[in-house]
C-alpha cells in the first residue's frame, strides 16, 4: 500500500489530468573533464491539491528537480509541463515570469530579503505579480496574521529568530496565491520543535487554501503529513510504501 | 502607506546602500571629487574665456576691420592719409599697451583713443559718452577707469593713479568714470583704462605711431580695402578684427585641451572607484539577488533597480561635486590665469563666471560616467544564473576561469591603443583615446597578474609571518572578485601619478639642462614685460649704454623681441646680436651645414621646433614676413629646440632685422663680465648705475635660470594640483575598497577569532593583507604609470606642443607611487581590523 493522506496515485499512473507533469527530464553537470548525471530519464506527475515528499540524501538531485519545476533551471532534455506549460520550451524572462505568478518557495535558510521588514517580505511578491488595490496590502497582513506574526511586521529579519523568519517564508510563499509551493528542506535549519510547528503551519495553510506543494527532505518523519512519497535514487523516481518506511 | 510600498525592490535596494554608509559615502565622494576637478577646470578655463572675449570686445568695439602695421605699430600718417585721402569716415586711431597699476597690484590694459573718431566704434570712449576733451587732451597723463574699478581702488575723479609701464613709473590723473549699466560691461571694463593717444605714446615711447587703426567696413568690402591697401606703407595689412581672438583661441588650444584632459583622468579614476563600489555592492549582495530571482524578479528588473542605484550615487555625487567645483574653481581660475599671464596674453580674471553649460556638462559627465562605471557590474548581477548566484564560491570559480580570457582581452586592448597611435596624423584626441585602452587593457590584465604575484609572495610572508602571513595571502586569490577590482582601481589611480609625475619631470629636465645651454652670459638685462614669457617691453637707450660701459663689462648682447605678421599668421620674431656666444646658446635640432656664418647677412632665419610643428614647416621652407619693406622672404635654414614658448618663435640675426625694420629698440640685454670679474659684485654695481632709470631686471645667470625655472614651475601648479586631485580620489577609492573588502569578511573573521585567533592576530592578517594588496597595486603601477608617462611624452606633449623631451624617470616618483600605494591600503586595513579586534565573535557569527 502507498503512503497516503487522501487519494493516493502512482508516480506513473497520473499522465493524462496531471497538474505537473515531468516526462524523459535529464539533467546532469559537467565537474571538470566528467559529466555527472543527477537526473536520469526522470517521470514524474502531481494532481491539483497533492501533497509530496520528496525524499532523497544529500545530493541526490532534489534541489535540482525543484529548481527545474520552478523555472530557475532548465532541463538537459525531457518535459516539464505545469498546468500545460511547458517550462523547459519557454525562455529565462518566461519562465521567472511564470515563477513569479505560479510559484511559492520555501527555502533551508529562509532566503529572506534583509533589507525589507517581515511585512514588505511577504508584500514582494504580491507587488511582483502586480496585485492592484489595497488587496495586496491586507492579502500580507492577513498571512503574516496566519502564521502568528502579526505584530511583527515592521521587524527586520534580523531580529526574529530561525522559526519566525521561516514562518515568514510561508506567509511570502502563500500570500501570492500561487498554484504551486516548492519547499527545499524547510526544518533543515531548525531544531525539532520549531521544525514540526512550522510544518504543522506549513500543511494548515497548504491544505485551507487549497495549494499543491512539493516537500523535498531528508527527514522521514515528514513523511506522516504527506498525499504520496517519492524518493529520489539513482537519478530516477520512486514511490515509497507505508512498508517501506516502516522496514 | 500605499506609496512607501510602491516599489519594494527599489525600497531594498535603498536600504541596502542605508546599511553600507561607509561605501555609500565614499562612493559619493568618489564621483564628487571627480565631477569637481572636471567642472574647476572647465569654469576655469570658461572664465579666462569669457573674460578674455569680454576684454576683446570691450576694445574691439564695433569696428569690422583693422589696419596693423609691421612689428606691432603703424605710422600715424597713415591715419591722417586715411581719412583725408581715402575719405575713411568710419576709422579711428588706437594705440594699445599694458600697465602694472601699482594700488591694484595687476596689470590693466591701456586704450589709447581719439575720442572724436570713437563714436561708431566704442559707446565708452566716445564723445558722447560724457569725456570732457579738453580734460581728455590736456597735455598731461590722464585717463578714465570705470566706476566699479574706482571703488575697488578706492579712488575718485581728479585723484592720481601710480602706474608703470616696462619698468618706468608714470603718473596719471583720473579725469573721469566710465558709467556702467550692466554686469557685461563691468566686466569688460574691469581690467581697462581708457587715455588719449598723446598720453598713450607717451606712456609706450610710441611717438608718431599707432598700434591699429580700427575701421567699420560694408559687408562687401573688397573694393574700399584695395583704396585702403593704396596709401598703406609696406608690410602695413587691413586685416579682420575678429582675426586677433581667432589667433588667441588657437595659442591657448593645446593648453586648455591637456587641463580637461587631465581632469578627465580624475574622473577616469572616479569611474573605476564606481565600478569597483558597484561590483562590490553586487558581489556582496548575490544571495540576496539570487532570492530576489527566485521569487520571481527579472533580470531586466534587477539591471534596473541596480542602475537606479548608480544613478543614485551618480546624482548626489554630481550634485556635492558641482558645489565643491565652483569652490576649488575659484582657487584654480587664478592659477589658470597665472599660467595664460607667463605663457601666452595677458589675462586679468577677477572672478569665476559659472556658466549653464559647464553645470550641465559636469551633470551629464558625472552621472554618465556613474552609469557607464555601474552598467558592466549591473548587467553581471542581473546575468547570472539563479542556481548557481546563491553560492559565492560558484562566482570565485566562475573568475578564476576568466582570469585568461580576461588578460588576453586586455592584451588585444593594448595592441588596439598602440594601433590608435600609429593611425597616420593622429591628434591629441586619439592620443588620450589610446592611452584610454592601454588602462583599461592592463586593468584587465591585473587578475592573471595577482595570481602570479601571489606565488612569489605566498612564501615570503609565509617566513616572515607564518600561517597568518600565507593565509593572508592566499586570501587575495580566494577572494579574486572583489580583491582584483580593488586592486585595479588603486593600479589606475597610482600610475596616473606616477604618469603625470614623470611627465612633469622630464619636461623639468629638459628645461632647465636647456636653460644651461640657453644662458651662457654672466648677466642679463630685461624691463618688466606683461607676459612672463614674452620680452615685448623695450629698455632705454641710455640705459643700455650706461650699462655696457660699466667696468668689468667685457662684451654684450642684445635681443629684440617683436609679433610680426607671416604667411602663417602673427608670429613672435626675435632679433639676435650674441656674437659667437650664439653657437654655444642656440641648441639645433636641424640646420644647413653652414647656417652661422650666413645667418648674419643673408635672408635665412632658424625657427623652434614647436614654430616648425605648429605650422608644419620644415628645413628650405620659406617663410614670407610683412617687414618695413613690405613683404619679405626669408629661408629657414635652422631648427632649433626651444622651451620657452609653446606657441613658437622665429629668430633672425639682429643685422639681418635692422635691414627689414625700421626699428632700433633693444628688448634684453646679456653681459659677459671680463676674465676675474665676479659676477654677483658686478650685478650688484649695475643695479646701482640702473638705480633712478627705468626699472629693469638686473639678474645673474643663476638668478635668471632661478627665475626661469620659477615660472615654469608656477605654469604646472595647475597640472600639480590636478595630480594631487587625483591621488585624493585614487586614495578615497582603495580607503573605500579595502575597507568594505574586510567589513564585509566579518563573519569570517568571526569564524578566525571563535577558533581562537587574539585580536593582536587578527590585525596583523587583517593589514597583512591589505598591505600585500598595497604592495601588488604599488609594483603594477610602476609599469602602468611609465606607459602613461611615455604616451604623454612622446604623443601627448608632441601633438599638442611638438617639443622634444628627454624621458627621465626618477626613482622618487616611483617609491612615491608604491609607498602611496601601500599607506592607503594599510590605512584601509586599521579601521575594519580594530573592529573586528573589539567585537564579539558570537554577534557577527550569528545568522542574518
Amino acid at each position: 500500500m502507498l503512503l497516503s493522506r487522501g487519494n493516493s496515485q502512482s508516480a506513473k499512473s497520473m499522465t493524462k489530468e496531471s497538474h505537473i507533469q515531468l516526462q524523459n527530464v535529464n539533467k546532469g553537470y559537467q565537474e571538470g573533464e566528467k559529466f555527472r548525471s543527477v537526473l536520469d530519464d526522470l517521470e514524474f506527475s502531481v494532481n491539483e491539491g497533492e501533497m509530496i515528499v520528496l525524499l532523497g540524501r544529500s545530493g541526490s538531485g532534489k534541489s535540482t528537480m525543484l529548481n527545474l519545476i520552478s523555472g530557475i533551471d532548465s532541463p538537459d532534455s525531457g518535459e516539464i509541463k505545469i498546468v500545460g506549460t511547458d517550462l523547459a520550451k519557454l525562455n529565462e524572462k518566461e519562465r521567472t515570469l511564470f515563477r513569479r505568478k505560479n510559484i511559492g518557495f520555501v527555502f533551508q535558510s529562509f532566503n529572506l530579503i534583509t533589507t525589507l521588514t517581515a511585512f514588505e517580505n511577504v508584500l514582494l511578491p504580491l507587488k511582483l505579480k502586480n496585485a492592484k488595490g489595497n488587496d495586496d496590502l491586507k492579502k500580507a497582513q492577513y498571512f503574516l496574521d496566519e502564521v502568528g506574526l502579526g505584530d511583527r511586521g515592521d521587524s527586520y529579519p534580523d531580529r526574529l529568530s530561525g522559526g519566525e523568519q521561516q514562518r515568514v517564508a510561508i506567509a511570502r510563499a502563500l500570500a501570492h496565491e500561487p498554484m504551486l509551493i516548492l519547499a527545499d528542506e524547510p526544518t533543515g535549519n531548525l531544531d525539532y520543535e520549531t521544525g514540526k510547528k512550522i510544518l504543522d503551519i506549513l500543511n494548515e495553510l497548504v491544505q485551507k487554501n487549497q495549494r499543491t506543494i512539493i516537500l523535498a527532505t531528508h527527514d522521514r518523519d515528514i513523511c506522516s503529513i504527506a498525499d504520496r512519497v517519492v524518493q529520489l535514487q539513482g537519478g530516477k523516481l520512486h514511490d515509497v510504501t507505508n512498508e517501506m518506511m516502516e522496514a | 502607506m500605499r506609496s512607501q510600498y510602491s516599489n519594494l525592490l527599489w525600497l531594498s535596494s535603498f536600504r541596502f546602500l542605508l546599511k553600507h554608509p561607509w561605501h555609500f559615502g565614499l562612493s559619493i565622494l568618489g564621483i564628487a571629487l571627480g565631477v569637481a576637478v572636471v567642472i574647476s577646470i572647465d569654469l576655469s578655463n570658461s572664465s579666462a574665456e569669457k573674460a578674455f572675449e569680454l576684454s576683446t570686445e570691450a576694445v574691439t568695439g564695433k569696428a569690422t576691420h583693422q589696419i596693423r602695421g609691421v612689428a606691432g605699430d603703424l605710422g600715424e600718417k597713415v591715419y591722417r592719409k586715411l581719412r583725408i585721402k581715402a575719405k575713411i569716415r568710419k576709422s579711428a586711431p588706437v594705440i594699445e599697451g599694458y600697465a602694472k597699476v601699482q594700488k591694484a597690484n595687476r596689470t590693466f590694459q591701456i586704450l589709447g583713443v581719439d575720442p572724436i573718431a570713437e563714436t561708431p566704434f566704442r559707446d565708452f570712449s566716445s564723445q558722447q559718452a560724457g569725456i570732457n576733451l579738453s580734460d581728455f587732451i590736456s597735455g598731461e597723463n590722464t585717463g578714465l577707469i570705470s566706476q566699479p574699478v574706482a571703488e575697488e581702488l578706492n579712488i575718485d575723479s581728479g585723484d592720481t593713479l601710480s602706474i608703470s609701464v616696462g619698468g618706468r613709473d608714470f603718473e596719471m590723473r583720473i579725469i573721469g568714470l566710465i558709467e556702467v549699466d550692466d554686469e557685461r560691461s563691468r566686466q569688460a571694463l574691469e581690467s581697462l583704462i581708457l587715455a588719449d593717444i598723446n598720453t598713450a605714446q607717451r606712456l609706450f615711447g610710441m611717438a608718431g605711431k599707432l598700434t591699429r587703426i580700427d575701421l567699420i567696413l560694408p559687408e562687401d568690402s573688397e573694393s574700399v580695402i584695395n583704396n585702403i591697401k593704396v596709401i598703406l606703407p609696406d608690410g602695413a595689412a587691413v586685416v579682420r578684427s575678429e582675426s586677433r581672438t581667432e589667433t588667441v583661441a588657437q595659442m591657448t588650444r593645446a593648453f586648455k585641451f591637456n587641463l580637461q584632459a587631465l581632469s578627465m583622468l580624475a574622473l577616469l579614476v572616479g569611474m573605476f572607484l564606481i565600478y569597483n563600489t558597484m561590483t562590490f555592492s553586487v558581489v556582496q549582495r548575490r544571495p540576496l539577488i539570487g532570492r530576489l530571482r527566485a521569487l520571481g524578479v527579472s533580470r531586466n528588473e534587477i539591471l534596473s533597480t541596480i542602475l537606479k542605484e548608480a544613478l543614485l550615487i551618480g546624482s548626489i555625487g554630481t550634485i556635492i561635486g558641482i558645489i565643491a567645483g565652483i569652490f576649488l574653481a575659484q582657487i584654480l581660475v587664478k592659477l589658470v590665469t597665472q599660467s595664460i599671464n607667463d605663457l601666452y596674453f595677458v589675462l586679468s580674471v577677477q572672478e569665476l563666471t559659472v556658466d549653464a553649460m559647464s553645470i550641465l556638462k559636469a551633470i551629464v559627465l558625472g552621472i554618465g560616467a556613474t552609469m557607464v562605471a555601474a552598467l558592466w557590474p549591473a548587467r553581471e548581477a542581473s546575468q547570472a544564473e539563479v542556481s548557481t548566484v546563491l553560492k559565492r564560491s560558484s562566482n570565485e570559480s566562475k573568475i578564476s576561469k576568466r582570469i585568461r580570457p580576461l588578460a588576453i582581452i586586455g592584451v588585444l586592448l593594448g595592441i588596439g591603443g598602440v594601433g590608435i597611435l600609429q593611425i597616420p596624423g593622429g591628434d591629441i584626441g586619439a592620443g588620450y583615446g589610446a592611452l584610454l585602452f592601454m588602462i583599461i587593457g592592463f586593468s584587465l590584465t591585473v587578475p592573471l597578474l595577482i595570481v602570479g604575484m601571489t606565488i612569489i609572495l605566498k612564501p615570503v610572508f609565509g617566513a616572515i609571518g607564518g600561517l597568518i602571513g600565507k593565509m593572508a595571502v592566499r586570501g587575495i586569490v580566494t577572494e579574486l572578485s572583489r580583491t582584483s577590482v580593488a586592486i585595479a582601481a588603486l593600479v589606475v589611480a597610482v600610475a596616473a601619478t606616477v604618469g603625470v609625475g614623470v611627465m612633469v619631470d622630464s619636461f623639468r629636465t629638459t628645461v632647465v639642462s636647456w636653460l644651461e645651454s640657453q644662458l651662457q652670459a654672466d648677466v642679463y638685462v630685461q624691463p618688466p614685460s606683461s607676459v612672463s614669457r614674452n620680452a615685448d617691453a623695450e629698455l632705454d637707450p641710455g640705459l643700455i649704454k650706461l650699462l655696457v660701459q660699466t667696468e668689468g663689462v667685457a662684451y654684450s648682447g642684445t635681443v629684440r623681441s617683436v609679433d610680426v605678421r607671416t604667411n602663417n599668421g602673427n608670429d613672435n620674431l626675435v632679433a639676435i646680436d650674441q656674437g659667437e656666444s650664439a653657437q654655444i646658446t642656440y641648441q639645433l635640432k636641424d640646420s644647413s651645414d653652414d647656417f652661422w656664418q650666413r645667418y648674419k647677412n643673408e635672408p635665412i632665419l632658424m625657427v623652434s621646433e614647436v614654430y616648425a610643428y605648429r605650422n608644419n614647416v620644415q628645413l628650405g621652407d620659406t617663410l614670407f614676413i610683412e617687414t618695413d619693406l613690405g613683404r619679405s622672404p626669408f629661408v629657414i635654414k635652422a631648427i632649433n629646440f626651444d622651451y620657452a614658448s609653446d606657441i613658437g618663435t622665429i629668430t633672425m640675426s639682429r643685422n639681418l632685422y635692422d635691414q627689414f625694420f625700421e626699428d632700433e629698440a633693444i628688448s634684453g640685454l646679456a653681459l659677459y663680465a671680463k676674465e676675474g670679474v665676479e659676477v654677483e659684485a658686478l650685478v650688484h654695481e649695475l643695479r646701482e648705475k640702473a638705480s633712478g632709470n627705468q626699472e629693469v631686471f638686473i639678474r645673474s645667470n643663476r638668478g635668471l635660470r632661478e627665475a626661469s625655472i620659477e615660472i615654469f614651475d608656477r605654469t604646472f601648479t595647475v597640472t600639480v594640483v590636478l595630480r594631487m586631485l587625483a591621488i585624493l580620489v585614487a586614495f578615497m577609492g582603495v580607503l573605500s575598497a579595502l575597507m568594505a573588502l574586510q567589513l564585509e569578511r566579518s563573519r569570517e573573521l568571526a569564524v578566525l577569532r571563535a577558533n581562537g585567533m587574539t585580536p593582536g592576530q587578527l590585525w596583523n592578517y587583517v593589514t597583512t593583507q591589505t598591505g600585500v594588496m598595497g604592495i601588488m597595486a604599488g609594483i603594477l603601477s610602476v609599469p602602468l604609470g611609465i606607459l602613461m608617462a611615455y604616451i604623454l611624452v612622446y604623443v601627448i606633449n608632441l601633438r599638442s606642443f611638438g617639443w622634444t623631451l628627454q624621458f627621465l624617470i626618477t626613482p622618487s616618483v616611483l617609491f612615491q607611487a608604491i609607498g602611496l600605494a601601500v599607506f592607503a591600503a594599510l590605512l584601509a586595513g586599521i579601521y575594519p581590523s580594530k573592529k573586528m579586534a573589539e567585537a564579539n565573535p558570537a554577534d557577527a557569527l550569528r545568522n542574518e
